[in-house]
């Protein structure tokens, strides 16, 4: 689909997050200023998270009720990701999981994952896919 | 010796005091409520501590579950165990999760199939042989598929195999009848085994006590290019 503001990225986040189960991983990929976390924020709405969402870029993990919110722009391996704690959070509750394009076997992780890939056409113009997969 | 343990390796988490010459556990808690452990672990040792009329000045040493282990659970008890250690000065014993999980089976003449699950058809794994009142090691602690494990476990033929750990039900399910699965009250890691574990001889300073995380096999590991 596609977007044409960044009000237009968070309703296609919070039509997604509507239709989420209690312990889906959603794997966001995309540049910086994407909208990545606009995109968070829309699935937030849609879960019925009330909280006002902001990136977790520097506190790796964003934690509120049935949502996790990931930032892994600083994490680089599996490794790394397995010492901050991240496979704990799996099955908990919703996983949104941004720059998940660092980690490139993430997906082995886990048994079933959205991936949502938002793609900048310009400077307001966003290109958003969202894939299910079930391993 | 009177040790205080600790665990929070898994989902349950639990606190004993263990008088290791008289092999009594003097008092014992355990919750299981999907509260993080950060929140019940310290409260449920200061309140069982309290209910046997004791302090932590009475106690010689500590003991924990230092892994395999969920990585948050796993810091929370270490960094638990080694604050209270390093602030009065005692010593500290880090046990297998698995080894401590094998003491559960205490009495019985099996061999402990100890397992936690590592998700993805992986599990944490150890085999021991127990025999009454001893424990023989036969496996190092692993990360392991459950098919690579069911070859093992269909060589062992001389004895009865018991799973115990939060993965048994998982094996259980996986090998169904060829194997036997330990009752839900004993089932599960809990800080008593943990101090029973604890060898006299592997105790340390505070500051010498770590964390040992198991990791999946290499080949799910490639870094980045």
């Amino acid at each position: 689909m596609l977007s044409n503001s960044v009000e237009e990225t968070v309703k296609a986040g919070r039509e997604l997050g509507g239709k989420l189960k209690n312990d889906d991983a959603v794997l966001l990929y995309g540049e910086m200023g994407a909208g990545k976390t606009h995109f968070v924020k829309g699935m937030a709405l849609g879960l019925g998270v009330t909280a006002t969402i902001t990136s977790p870029t520097f506190a790796l993990v964003n934690e509120y009720k049935g949502l996790y919110h990931f930032d892994l722009f600083r994490i680089n391996s599996l490794d790394d990701l397995y010492a901050i704690g991240f496979c704990d959070y799996i099955g908990k509750g919703v996983l949104a999981v941004e720059w998940s394009e660092n980690i490139p076997n993430l997906e082995r992780e886990l048994d079933d994952y959205y991936k949502v890939k938002i793609a900048k056409k310009g400077e307001n113009a966003r290109e958003i896919t969202i894939d299910y997969t079930r391993t | 010796m009177t040790i205080l343990g600790l665990d929070s390796s898994a989902v349950s988490a639990s606190c004993a005091v263990v008088d290791k010459e008289l092999g009594k556990i003097k008092a014992y808690g355990s919750v299981n409520v999907k509260i993080t452990h950060s929140q019940t672990l310290l409260p449920l040792a200061e309140n069982i501590l309290k209910a046997a009329k004791l302090s932590l000045h009475d106690i010689d040493a500590f003991a924990v579950s230092n892994g395999p282990g969920s990585f948050t659970g796993l810091r929370i008890s270490v960094s638990a165990v080694k604050g209270m250690a390093f602030a009065l000065n005692k010593p500290v014993c880090g046990v297998s999760t698995l080894l401590a999980l094998a003491y559960n089976l205490l009495g019985r003449d099996a061999i402990a199939c100890c397992v936690m699950d590592a998700r993805r058809g992986e599990v944490y794994n150890a085999l021991f042989d127990v025999c009454g009142g001893n424990v023989e090691r036969l496996t190092p602690d692993r990360a392991i598929s459950l098919a690579e494990l069911g070859g093992e476990l269909s060589q062992l033929t001389e004895k009865e195999i018991v799973f115990v750990g939060d993965g048994a039900e998982l094996a259980h399910d996986y090998f169904e009848e060829t194997c036997s699965i330990a009752p839900e009250i004993t089932r599960y890691q809990n800080a008593a085994s943990v101090c029973f574990a604890a060898d006299e001889s592997e105790f340390v300073p505070a500051k010498k006590l770590m964390p040992v995380y198991i990791r999946k096999p290499q080949a799910e590991r490639e870094r980045r290019p």
